[in-house]
């Protein structure tokens, strides 16, 4: 096993959702005090901070944030530095913390990822979020993130039969898991039919089948084995993390019904952890779109490309299926603050793996797989983790 | 028009109503929209293609949301167009009706035609051969 040495000891997030009145800062450090005063880790112990954030610039006019929210959340001095890959920062940031233990270099650190979106309007936010797609060829003719996803639906529509009911199926399944989470922005369950209203964003992609503007925070504490044992008898390891990336433009991609950094970040991630997709025990994917679920779900090799709807038809990625993707509700109803949510990923299969899921909790949870997913898919990050003691 | 294509160009050329693709001078691989570095071959040496104009249908979808600079055209349609000479490229859809996409079959043949938006830009644009 190549990473022998990496454990997630901590884990928090703050809640996801329209959060009127705090501050990007005010939230980060929210996030951090619950991942380290909250959970007995002295700030002290803390040598180097990893932080993802997507593109504060825009949304809160400001840059150069790791320093700035280091200050804040009593962190100042140490070194910060803002990871950025879109909607994918969070893992990015993770990555980099993997990378910097495993050296040696470090013994712990903070990893955090942190947006505020409701500061601007939607149409500010929209173009924000636009900033990651390509300019020039495709944001220039009036491509949007919606319809990215739409033409990714269509095509998987026409190779596979996947129709707009399977779509509503996964947003009503995420509503269902996020109805017992008291952290998601939507803590309330939709039926079929609702889910079905047909409020188009980008044909035939509907109001229901995407996530939402969100503000939130999420933070982990990340440390060596030894020092692990300090904090906690149950740490979650982190035993495989792959990234890749792709092309901006979809339309230089040979194949819409699937992202190849997918693909190729989770082959990495399950060859270093010596595993395969058969042995994970539940999936938490990048599902800012209800279509991207689906996708995801055959990109990281729980079903075979093209099996994905039929899976969530079933019921199999539900809470109590067989193959759970999602448990505590997903990007899709527990909201994406968008540098946030990747870091907020590894908060939830951290809490699956350690049994704290409470009313969300997987029956199975030795090992999961994480998955997270930067702009039309041009990077990906996917990690692997397992209970300590399994 | 400069010898060696730039990105600056190859946008006037469809802002003009002339589109034309890269061409590998290496390998002879046609590409756009532009790349810096050939997809087949791995050359950076470029020039200008023109291109027959025939496409087929890819994908698409029917954007509704659309940003500011664009609300007054919804809904519309983008889509991938895939050029008789092998590269694909991203397009505005002419000839269909936005309320209407499920009456639109993939693969159908498409020719080369440009759009003058409500935002004062042209775009490059398909419509049903």
């Amino acid at each position: 096993m190549l990473l022998k040495n990496t454990n997630i000891v901590s884990a928090a997030q703050t809640k996801f959702g329209a959060l009127e009145g705090v501050t990007l800062r005010e939230m980060f450090s929210e996030a951090v005090d619950k991942a380290t005063i909250d959970a007995g880790i002295p700030k002290k112990d803390i040598q180097a901070a990893f932080i993802g954030s997507f593109i504060p610039e825009m949304l809160v006019h400001q840059g150069h944030t790791a320093p700035l929210l280091l200050d804040f959340a009593g962190l100042k001095g140490l070194p910060a530095t803002r990871h950025e890959a879109a909607c994918a920062s969070g893992a990015t940031a993770l990555r980099a913390a993997v990378m910097a233990i495993e050296s040696g270099i470090y013994d712990t650190v903070l990893v955090a990822g942190v947006e505020k979106m409701t500061s601007v309007s939607t149409s500010g936010a929209t173009e924000a979020l636009a900033a990651a797609a390509d300019d020039q060829f495709e944001s220039s003719i009036g491509l949007t993130f919606p319809g990215v996803f739409g033409i990714a639906a269509v095509a998987h529509m026409q190779k596979y039969g996947t129709t707009e009911e399977d779509l509503a199926r996964v947003a009503v399944k995420a509503h269902k898991n996020a109805s017992t989470n008291p952290l998601a922005q939507f803590q309330k369950e939709i039926t079929l039919e609702k889910a079905m209203t047909p409020r188009y964003i980008a044909w035939p992609l509907k109001l229901f089948d995407c996530s939402p503007i969100s503000d939130g925070a999420a933070a982990l504490v990340v440390t060596s084995n030894e020092k692990a044992k300090k904090y906690t008898d149950l740490p979650v390891k982190i035993t495989g993390t792959g990234q890749a990336s792709a092309s901006m433009n979809l339309c230089d991609r040979d194949d819409l019904t699937s992202f190849s950094a997918s693909v190729e970040a989770s082959r990495a991630a399950y060859k270093m952890a010596g595993l395969e997709a058969k042995d994970m025990d539940f999936a938490v994917v990048h599902d800012c779109f209800t279509i991207a679920e689906i996708i995801a779900s055959e990109d990281i090799g729980f079903f075979k490309p093209g099996e994905g709807a039929k899976a969530v038809r079933d019921g199999v990625t539900a809470l109590d299926g067989d193959r759970p993707i999602n448990p505590m509700g997903g990007l899709k109803a527990v909201g994406h603050p968008v540098g946030a949510t990747g870091v907020k990923q590894a908060v939830v299969a951290y809490r699956e793996l350690i049994g704290d899921a409470g009313p969300n909790q997987v029956a199975e949870h030795d090992t999961g797989v994480v998955h997270n997913f930067g702009g039309t898919g041009a990077s990906c990050v996917v990690t692997v983790m397992r209970r300590g003691d399994a | 028009m400069s010898e060696k294509p730039t990105v600056e160009e190859y946008l006037k050329n469809i802002e003009e109503g002339m589109f034309k693709a890269y061409k590998c001078v290496d390998c002879g691989m046609v590409i756009a929209p532009p790349s810096g570095t050939c997809y087949g071959c791995g050359s950076s040496k470029m020039k200008w293609a023109e291109v027959s104009g025939k496409g087929k249908l890819i994908s698409f979808t029917v954007i509704h949301i659309a940003p500011d600079e664009f609300v007054e055209e919804a809904p519309y349609y983008v889509a991938i167009i895939e050029l008789e000479e092998g590269t694909r490229v991203s397009a505005r859809l002419l000839g269909f009706d936005p309320l209407k996409p499920e009456e639109i079959s993939l693969g159908i043949d498409v020719q080369l035609d440009y759009e003058k938006g409500k935002s004062g830009n042209t775009y490059l644009a398909f419509k049903p051969a």
